[in-house]
């Protein structure tokens, strides 16, 4: 008997299995992944030998040395110095790429500024203002940001009053004005003295900072607080202030005077920045509402109920203690939504912002052809500010996760 | 004397505070000053909001009128809706012909009909009506719309359609008087044939094919005048769109998502690769490379038309943003329901169709609506490089003679469409996804 199992049992370890080309694991993913290389190889190379031909045939150049050559069309919205005629198409894309990163950064700063009041105000206790709040972000979140552009581009800056019926609206200074052409803001022009004012701003800076080191480390450790809001307000000012009278008021303003049929001097923002800056604000403030208010309700309860319980104010316990705990939860959808905002500035082109899309990819493809370049070119700078982006966000998980555990 | 009582103290109401309208407002709109002042200044603002647009949109508002001018002579201070009603049947069906507008109410209405089922309770085989709604609604439609000659794929996937629509037609009404789904009365019809399986399964599949070749004569029978691409427009052009787009996009996306989730290096890697960087350019840079770049790719004379590049666009876009939300679905599926599948002895693809994804889906739902809302939001982009889309139309409505100028009022009748749209989709995910929440927990 015993004999017999043991058969039975070698039988069973013997290796039955033969190498069967057409089962094996390893044979199978390779042969896979070759097909899949084939394929996609066969139609770059198919894409790439129809493009070639279709460009000889057209007898369209390639290559970037168009960059090199002068571009004969202006902009109203520029950055950086740029004469048509002069200036290059590598001078084209660094404006456009310039005005799509500043008209974001201003989108992703102010809706992040609103994103937080309006989600905080979500979840008041106020009954009607957290509905007000509510239909606030369902009416802008669910109305295309194209027609929200267009809208306050036709519908609100363009009907604005005439060049000669200039609004002002910095209370009669005439410093800040408005018409349909835009708004005209006064540009400080800086005197020889003016860094000593500079100098004394960076030591005021630099002493509020310590003193609220000071204050915090005695908070610390002996729980007493010693309010400075008010004493750094007071540095803050007197000493740039002090500075700037002794060295003889060093700033002069350089206005925005009518000439003839336009205003000339100081800064311009053309309307359609307005309008795209505008509307960029209030379709991601609703976006990032939503999202810090799905972060602070992650926050449990017991947190909020824990903090009132130990005395702090409603607005203490939000600033102390919710919000920093729900931060992690925040983050990551708000950078996401900064991802979207920079990607949404290329609706500039419906109405007209030179942004990298309409002034690089639009106008300037119309000028000088080259569209597989110049397309190629664009997506990648969106390429790379989103994996700068991304980067940002790994940099940011990390550290959330090190702070946990 | 006992302290303790006997008798059981009889419950008090709540107090007036907790129940009266006066108590309700005192807790959450009066609790202390500065809430009472925030209630009052709110109330203000909304007050001034109502009557600006109440005035404007309906009290000073004109209705009727023959241009412009003529809306400006009633009124000065209100909206001038004439030019939008005027316009209303091009802002829903665009230049298609007015006689055959019927082709597209009825292409709606069969999609209603074919999608009804999924929210009735009693109805089984869901699974089946939307795989069938994904597969043959779309050549259905698109014939319908479209017209002309068909080619032979098409005519078979009329047929396959006309098939499957009063199938399933018949099998929402056995399932909502019967409770029984078409399947089990089909099975139950060939069992009283035979006992075989194998000949219950021919019968079935010849039941099957017989209908296919009364579908596909009927079809053949059918035919509709050609309307060009170039006809399409207005809302039915944004959700013709949009609806190819995620009818695309999922197959699309799931094959992605599972090629980014694959063991195969090289796989992976292009899958990552392309979700990618699809991911990260905005759609009108897509956009415009299929719109310029298209024509260069591919080989001379061979032209594919606007609307048919946009598509491909659209539907290569989308089916990236397609992928991470399957992506995410398949994350939240765990461990144990594939070693299970294992265990029972299926494969990949065994394991991905029977077990995963099945279970992935349901969760999936509610962003799949969510990525819808975005895709209808996003397709109001094709306006910009020339479709005359919903946002199209109504831009050009203030390029016409009579209503030359007339912006703002057609803009904001396309936003009270898209809110519309938009708002009842997001609602309605909400509410799944709290369905599936509970559903989960129990």
């Amino acid at each position: 008997m015993a004999k017999n199992a043991e058969i039975d049992i070698n039988q069973r370890a013997r290796p039955v299995e033969k190498f069967n080309f057409f089962q094996d694991q390893r044979v199978r993913s390779a042969f896979y992944q070759i097909i899949t290389l084939a394929i996609v190889g066969w139609l770059g190379w198919y894409l790439f030998t129809n493009t070639t031909e279709n460009l000889a045939a057209r007898g369209m150049s390639t290559g970037f040395s168009f960059l090199g050559s002068a571009a004969g069309f202006d902009t109203d919205f520029k950055l950086i110095e740029y004469t048509p005629g002069i200036g290059t198409y590598g001078d084209i894309f660094i404006i456009g790429a310039l005005n799509t990163l500043f008209i974001s950064f201003l989108a992703i700063v102010v809706s992040t500024f609103f994103g937080f009041i309006l989600g905080v105000m979500r979840l008041s206790d106020n009954w009607l203002v957290s509905k007000v709040t509510l239909a606030y972000i369902e009416i802008f979140r669910n109305i295309p940001l194209l027609i929200q552009i267009v809208f306050w581009y036709i519908g609100v800056f363009s009907l604005l009053p005439m060049v000669r019926k200039t609004i002002d609206i910095s209370f009669g200074s005439e410093m800040v004005l408005l018409n349909n052409r835009g708004l005209y803001m006064a540009t400080p022009v800086y005197g020889e003295l003016f860094w000593v004012t500079a100098v004394a701003m960076v030591v005021a800076v630099i002493a509020v900072f310590l003193m609220r080191r000071k204050a915090h480390k005695l908070q610390d450790e002996s729980g007493e607080q010693t309010p400075i809001l008010l004493r750094s307000l007071l540095i803050l000012t007197v000493l740039p202030g002090i500075a700037f009278a002794l060295t003889g008021t060093p700033l002069t303003w350089d206005m925005p005077v009518l000439e003839g049929f336009n205003f000339v001097g100081g800064t311009t923002l053309p309307p359609s920045f307005l309008a795209l800056l505008l509307a960029l604000s209030i379709y991601h403030s609703a976006q990032i509402a939503e999202s810090v208010r799905a972060g602070i309700l992650s926050v449990n309860r017991g947190q909020h109920d824990a903090a009132m319980a130990i005395g702090l104010k409603p607005g203490r316990v939000m600033a102390l203690v919710i919000i920093p705990q729900a931060m992690p939860a925040i983050v990551p959808p708000m950078i996401s939504q900064w991802m979207n905002t920079v990607k949404n500035s290329s609706l500039a082109i419906a109405i007209g912002y030179a942004d990298i899309v309409s002034l690089f990819m639009q106008t300037g493809l119309n000028q000088a052809g080259h569209a597989v370049e110049m397309v190629g070119m664009t997506m990648a700078f969106y390429m790379f500010i989103s994996l700068s982006i991304s980067w940002l966000l790994n940099i940011y998980n990390k550290r959330v996760q090190l702070v946990e555990r | 004397m006992a302290i303790i009582t006997l008798t059981k103290t009889p419950t008090r109401p709540a107090p007036l505070s907790e129940t009266s309208m006066l108590g309700w407002m005192r807790k959450s709109l009066f609790s202390s000053w500065f809430n009472g002042a925030l209630t009052i200044f709110t109330l203000y603002i909304i007050y001034i909001t109502l009557q600006g647009v109440y005035i404007w949109g309906f009290a000073d508002a004109t209705f009727v009128a023959d241009n412009r001018r003529a809306c400006y002579d009633i009124s000065l201070t209100g909206a001038c809706w004439a030019g939008v009603i005027d316009w209303m049947d091009n802002i829903f069906y665009g230049r298609y012909p007015r006689e055959d507008i019927w082709r597209i109410d009825l292409g709606g209405l069969l999609l209603i009909l074919w999608m009804a089922p999924m929210w009735m309770r009693k109805v089984k085989g869901k699974i089946w009506i939307g795989v069938t709604v994904v597969t043959f609604y779309p050549f259905l439609a698109g014939y319908l719309f479209a017209g002309g000659d068909k080619g032979l794929f098409m005519q078979l996937m009329i047929a396959a359609a006309l098939v499957a629509l009063p199938a399933n037609v018949i099998n929402m009404l056995l399932g909502l008087f019967k409770d029984q789904s078409l399947g089990q009365v089909l099975q139950g019809f060939v069992a009283k044939f035979s006992r075989d399986e194998k000949v219950q399964r021919n019968l079935l599949l010849a039941v099957v094919a017989l209908s296919l070749v009364i579908a596909f004569v009927l079809q053949s029978q059918w035919q509709e005048v050609a309307v060009s691409w170039t006809k399409w427009g207005g809302l039915f052009l944004t959700l013709a769109i949009a609806g190819i787009g995620i009818a695309c996009s999922l197959p699309g996306g799931i094959l992605l998502a599972l090629g980014r989730r694959s063991k195969l290096p090289i796989i992976r890697i292009l899958s990552t690769g392309f979700i990618e960087i699809f991911r990260s350019v905005p759609l009108i840079t897509v956009l415009f490379m299929a719109t310029t770049m298209f024509p260069l790719f591919m080989p001379e004379g061979f032209v594919l038309n606007k609307l048919t590049q946009v598509i491909i666009a659209v539907c290569l876009f989308n089916a990236c943003y397609m992928a991470e939300t399957v992506r995410a679905g398949l994350q939240a599926i765990p461990k144990g329901q594939y070693e299970g599948a294992h265990t029972i002895g299926l494969g990949y693809w065994g394991t991905m169709g029977f077990v995963i994804m099945p279970q992935a889906l349901k969760y999936m739902i509610p962003n799949i609506v969510g990525n819808f809302i975005g895709l209808l939001k996003d397709t109001t982009l094709v306006s910009i490089i020339g479709l005359f889309d919903l946002l199209g139309m109504l831009r050009s409505i203030s390029k016409d003679v009579p209503w030359l100028g007339l912006h703002k009022e057609p803009l904001i009748f396309g936003a009270i469409v898209f809110f519309i749209f938009c708002f009842s989709m997001s609602k309605y995910s909400r509410h799944l996804e709290a369905k599936l929440e509970t559903s989960n927990k129990n």
